[in-house]
């Protein structure tokens, strides 16, 4: 009796002790999501308070708007080009930094170093590397008589040319998770393999890589719920008269421009709940597929 | 309690720890909530000014102020007639807006759709410390997009500032929400005075019957062009007709190497918003067409998918990949012609501030917009609205009213390089010192002035049709292809009209 007692004063403290930091998450994060999703099914408007219950009928329309299709696609196809190149780049960088290099720690400060930097000055300082006038890339390409390209004008080009700036900035991030993920296999299994006459590739791919695998999982996740919600790169990088503007359309910025341009409130519920499901789709997928047996 | 846990928390300790765990919960969120709510839209630094209004200063100069003010403290309930007298008087020190400026110390707060316009609150707000120097100001200037997405969550959750200037279309949809507070009768008396602003512009302001908002300053357009490429070319006028524009842009264009390195005449092709869009109906205007055409019941439809649609779209493509006048890999808009990358665009006059800043070396004029089958210029009205929710809504009127002050115009016409709608004073210090203001301000009998409809649908049609249009641009299939071109803009102007009846404003 006593000891229950004890248990419920102790469940108690933590409950109060937790209790401010609990009503404030849920107020600034899990009431929005509960509200986004309510929302998505009203005719609301931003600025008029009173909001029509349509049901569907935001989903109906999301499946006939071109901008949200395209947005849509175009963000898949950046959180893939995304999530491939800086995964196998940063497991080849980790590889290479634990394996052959002794005092790596310099070049992973290196590596790292773009993570950290604000996005805003990095996208402007990449769109002067993409500029068709005085950019660096056209500059260097130049040298090989490669006519000037204007990288960010057109959607097909400038969509891959943002991919490649958003791989540089997360690839370190990656790799130094990746980095702890491996210096964590005790040496034990690489050792017994080689004695066993494993190669060092046979080693990568039985012992390494499988023992990875919740590292692998958590920057997988990572990169893909960071890409699904790329927006300011996107917006930094077009908004320039040798730039495409509008016309890279991503899920972000649509959400952004249907709530807070035109109010469309409820419609804009509507695709922010299509990403949020999206992204928890996928989460789950790779938790499915990639896990440890381990 | 069991003895036990007695021992190991007591009572005091239990109340230390828990109001420990309290306070460590209480700073963890704040630093948490801080930094989720930093401001992002703020592109420019916010320009904080007057934080030297000590009190003593306040205390000192309250009799000043009450001097300043006397007869508004009996006069806030004059007539606006008396207290348009008053506030057309013109000098500071005349000053007398009819509004009850407290003497007690006031913070504004400014919110400005322009970066450009900080200096001119900075200066100007100066100023109004000489005349009511219990009163500081936080002012914050934005570029348009930010403010925009700003007064968005702002005004509806009254949080905004309490003066916010604007273009009124981005205020409107919260006017016809009932979330902007109507004009006091002093400020409407100021905006009837005859001969002080152009109906035209003050009667955008109007929303059951009533009026939102002082107009402040209007984006006029004029076409710029480099005075020594044009004497290069061998050219002695500017064009004055669309069919000279075409001509003349063929003339100056400079090819080296196989690249453009001056274009003829800058096109608006891509970047963000709606620009894209204006910029094609002020085309399209002489064209004949207009982005809408209001009916006689007050409706709108699309008016840009017909003859004058496809001639200003044919002009742009043309002009492309056929004259070659325009490249869109090339620089574009100001700075272009800044860097001497174009001989000819059409913009607004706050370029004239600009250059004079950026490029003060440039050699360069402007002309009106050129002729066509009809001859205009649009104006884009900018106005001051005091916030629904400002504790100090008097101070802030009172502001407003004196910024519509010719000294304050005069300073923003020369300096920023706006054109204040306010036309009942000359300007001719400023126009003076800056000939190229004059194609800003150029009157004709036939030189019609023309707005967008001020509807809230208005900016997602253009922001659409933008979208659309550029995408167009960059299409050189369409090239000598009428039929693809009619289908864009017969596309573009379906999804016009869809916005249009969705919103029940068709007809």
């Amino acid at each position: 009796m006593g000891g229950s007692s004890l248990q419920r004063q102790k469940l108690m403290f933590v409950f109060i002790g937790l209790a401010p930091i609990i009503i404030i998450y849920g107020a600034t994060r899990i009431w929005p999501i509960i509200r986004t999703f309510s929302l998505s099914l009203f005719d609301s408007n931003l600025v008029t308070p009173e909001a029509k219950f349509i049901g569907a009928q935001n989903y109906v329309d999301l499946l006939d708007d071109d901008s949200f299709k395209t947005a849509f696609l175009n963000t898949t196809l950046f959180a893939l080009g995304t999530v491939v190149a800086s995964l196998t780049l940063g497991l080849v960088l980790a590889l290479v930094l634990t394996q052959f290099i002794r005092k790596s720690s310099l070049y992973q400060l290196i590596y790292f170093l773009p993570f950290v930097m604000p996005i805003v000055p990095v996208a402007i300082v990449w769109r002067w590397i993409y500029d068709p006038g005085y950019g660096l890339l056209n500059y260097f390409l130049s040298w090989f008589g490669i006519p000037k390209q204007a990288f960010l004008l057109y959607p097909e080009t400038g969509l891959w040319a943002i991919v490649a700036m958003n791989v540089w900035k997360v690839v370190g991030y990656n790799m130094v998770i990746l980095i702890v993920g491996i210096r964590n296999i005790p040496l034990l299994y690489s050792e017994a393999a080689a004695i066993d006459g494993a190669g060092r590739f046979a080693v990568l791919r039985y012992i390494t890589v499988p023992l990875l695998k919740p590292v692998i999982l958590f920057v997988l996740v990572v990169t893909t719920i960071g890409a699904y919600n790329v927006f300011t790169s996107v917006y930094v990088m077009t908004q320039s008269t040798t730039a495409s503007g509008n016309a890279i359309k991503i899920l972000v910025g649509e959400i952004v421009q249907n709530g807070f341009r035109y109010s469309k409130m409820g419609y804009a519920s509507s695709q922010a709940v299509i990403l949020f499901v999206v992204v928890m789709a996928l989460t789950l997928i790779q938790f499915r597929f990639v896990r440890s047996d381990t | 309690m069991s003895e036990e846990f007695k021992k190991r928390v007591s009572r005091r300790k239990f109340v230390s720890l828990t109001g420990g765990a309290l306070a460590a919960s209480a700073l963890l969120v704040a630093c948490g909530d801080n930094t989720a709510t930093a401001p992002v839209a703020s592109t420019t630094a916010a320009a904080t000014t007057a934080a030297t209004a000590t009190t003593a200063a306040a205390t000192t100069a309250a009799t000043a102020t009450t001097a300043a003010a006397t007869t508004a403290a009996g006069a806030a309930t004059t007539a606006a007639g008396a207290a348009t007298t008053a506030a057309t008087g013109g000098t500071a020190a005349a000053f007398n807006s009819g509004f009850t400026v407290p003497t007690t110390p006031i913070k504004l707060s400014i919110w400005a759709d322009a970066p450009e316009m900080a200096a001119y609150y900075q200066k100007v707000s100066a100023d109004y410390q000489k005349l009511r120097p219990n009163v500081t100001f936080d002012i914050q200037a934005f570029a348009a997009r930010d403010f925009e997405a700003k007064i968005a969550a702002a005004i509806p959750s009254d949080t905004a500032a309490d003066v916010m200037q604007g273009n009124i279309y981005a205020f409107r949809k919260y006017i016809e929400a009932n979330l902007l507070p109507k004009n006091p009768s002093q400020v409407t008396g100021l905006i009837n005075t005859a001969g002080a602003y152009p109906k035209e512009l003050t009667d955008l302001l109007i929303f059951n019957k009533d009026y939102y908002g002082m107009p402040f300053y209007q984006g006029r357009h004029a076409i710029y062009y480099n005075t020594d490429f044009f004497t290069a070319a061998g050219l002695t006028s500017a064009p004055a007709t669309m069919d000279d524009l075409t001509t003349y842009a063929k003339k100056l264009v400079k090819v080296s190497g196989g690249n453009m390195t001056v274009s003829g005449l800058s096109l608006r092709l891509t970047g963000a918003g709606s620009g894209i869009a204006e910029k094609f109906g002020m085309w399209l205007f002489p064209n004949g067409g207009d982005i809408l055409q209001k009916t006689a019941d007050g409706k709108y439809h699309s008016n840009y998918s017909n003859e004058a649609g496809m001639k200003t779209l044919k002009m742009y493509i043309d002009m492309l990949y056929k004259d070659k006048t325009d490249d869109p890999k090339i620089k574009h808009d100001t700075e272009a012609f800044e860097l001497q990358a174009t001989a000819m665009y059409a913009r607004e006059s706050n370029v004239v501030g600009d250059i004079a800043a950026k490029a003060p070396t440039l050699k360069y004029n402007t002309a009106p917009m050129p002729k066509g089958v009809r001859w205009g210029d649009l104006s884009s009205p900018v106005s001051h609205m005091v916030s629904k929710s400002s504790k100090n809504a008097d101070t802030a009127w009172d502001f407003v009213m004196y910024c519509a002050q010719e000294a304050q115009l005069n300073y923003l016409l020369g300096s920023i390089g706006w054109i204040p709608q306010r036309q009942d004073y000359t300007y001719a210090e400023a126009l003076k010192a800056k000939p190229q203001f004059a194609a800003f301000v150029f009157k004709d009998p036939n030189y019609k002035l023309y707005t967008a409809p001020n509807i809230g649908q208005f900016d997602e049609i253009q922001t659409k049709l933008a979208e659309r249009l550029s995408k167009a641009y960059l299409d050189s299939s369409l090239l000598n292809n009428d039929a693809g071109m009619k289908k864009v803009l017969e596309d573009a102007a379906k999804e016009s009209d869809d916005i249009l009846k969705k919103a029940n404003l068709y007809g």
